[in-house]
């Protein structure tokens, strides 16, 4: 009885979920929108689930995959609830920038990082040809005052 | 440190640095070219001499070939799943993001069908397309497009992020390393058997033989049919007859409380996204006619 996922195809496997784990924690801790902290944190997850499919073959029961089954619901549990928190803060801030919520810390927590630097709300935009600037348009005429409509004001 | 751990060290540092070159700026300038190529550059590198390190030896390769197409669907469905990861954390435009995490999903979703839990790769891919569909939906609702927004052009500490998360990611390949084959011989020598990862299989096989009746009794549940990927005759199960087979059987309780996670989540959900009453004392209660 020979089975084709050998230690060595079990290391591989390993390895690349510790990868995708790495990566999506470096995803979460380091990016500023919200939505994306919220995709790393699902990509950790999946680094998890493969590594736990694979221990579950190896090991020749089913104890992996049904964890990975409950790792499935509590992703889909914490995509509802953050889904939700993410509307409500946009509500209030109107903006995605996990920066504005600092005041959420501990009021004894030191700040490692200076806020200036953290927030860098006020730097200029110097357009550099590269990968990251932006055609700038010139507005053709005068935009016309229209009337706000019920359906466009934001539900407060 | 021996030169065994050097070449992993190596890499891991290659992808670092060029992960870092990647991801936006600490203050949100504008990084030129040259940094994305030199960032690109090395990054690649990192990813192919990782990729290249997790080549197994093909010592267990049968005659027809089955191993080599495994072999290589596994590497194609690893390296997408990496590339896209790294894409998913550096894209400026969230969109991009989304996408690129799609792609994430799609290929783990491919190493869960070589690692024979179909049921599972078709599971994450119904959940998870919903899942992206929906984040698709709120980042047009919410995100500025293409990248504009301050706070997607800026990283937050990018540089102690990308050492911690890589610290990490050396130490988990310095421990996985050690894992090899397990020499021949080992079953007969007591003191080498638990040296290496053995499967849990042989592992209560050897005990079972050796072990007092205490043991024995112990290890009964290892061996019922449910819990085995294999029936009697050792012959393979199919996945979601057994998986079922083994969820309603021996996870029973499991099964319930995920279901209460689930009922939970829904009922907080509703609640967090519903603010009917504000939940401060300082701030008025909003009147019937705001709703």
């Amino acid at each position: 009885m020979t089975d084709l996922l050998t230690i060595d195809y079990l290391r591989d496997y390993l390895l690349v979920g510790a990868a995708l784990f790495a990566l999506g924690m470096l995803g979460f801790l380091s990016r500023r929108n919200l939505i994306v902290m919220f995709l790393s944190a699902e990509m950790m997850l999946q680094g998890t689930a493969l590594s736990l499919i694979a221990l579950s073959r190896y090991h020749g029961n089913w104890t992996g995959q049904i964890f990975t089954i409950i790792i499935l619901t509590v992703a889909a549990c914490e995509a509802a609830i953050a889904l939700a928190l993410i509307m409500i803060l946009y509500d209030r801030r109107a903006s995605l920038d996990i920066t504005l919520w600092r005041e959420l810390r501990e009021e004894a927590a030191p700040d490692l990082v200076p806020i200036e630097v953290e927030a860098a709300e006020a730097e200029p935009v110097e357009p550099i040809e590269g990968p990251e600037t932006y055609p700038q348009l010139t507005p053709a005429g005068v935009e016309p005052e229209h009337p706000i409509q019920p359906w466009t004001e934001r539900r407060r | 440190m021996t030169t065994g751990s050097l070449l992993p060290t190596l890499i891991i540092l290659l992808g670092a640095i060029g992960v870092y070159l990647l991801l936006p700026h600490r203050l949100g300038r504008a990084k030129p070219r040259s940094v994305h190529v030199a960032g690109a550059t090395l990054t690649a590198l990192g990813f192919l001499g990782f990729l290249f390190s997790i080549m197994a030896p093909p010592t267990t390769a049968n005659p027809d070939g089955h191993y080599y197409i495994a072999a290589a669907f596994f590497y194609a469905f690893s390296a997408f799943a990496l590339g896209s990861a790294v894409m998913t954390i550096v894209s400026r435009n969230p969109i991009h993001s989304a996408l690129w995490f799609a792609a994430v999903v799609l290929s783990s979703a491919g190493l869960f069908l070589l690692a024979g839990a179909q049921f599972l790769a078709a599971g994450t891919v119904i959940v998870y397309a919903g899942a992206i569909i929906v984040m698709f939906l709120f980042v047009i609702m919410l995100a500025q497009m293409e990248g504009r927004a301050i706070y997607d052009r800026s990283a937050r500490s990018p540089g102690t992020a990308v050492f911690t998360c890589f610290l990490i990611l050396w130490s988990l390949v310095y421990c996985l390393g050690s894992l090899a084959s397990r020499p021949e011989g080992v079953d007969e020598d007591p003191a080498l058997f638990n040296q290496k990862l053995t499967p849990g299989r042989e592992l209560a096989e050897h005990y079972r033989l050796d072990g007092d009746h205490s043991v024995k009794i112990a290890l009964d549940r290892v061996f019922r049919t449910t819990s085995a990927d294999r029936d009697a005759e050792g012959l393979a199960k199919p996945d979601v007859a057994g998986l079922g087979e083994s969820l309603y059987t021996d996870h029973l309780v499991t099964v319930e409380l995920a279901g209460s996670l689930l009922f939970a989540a829904l009922i907080a959900a509703i609640v967090i996204a519903n603010p009917k009453r504000s939940l401060r004392s300082g701030e008025p209660e909003p009147t019937p006619s705001d709703a």
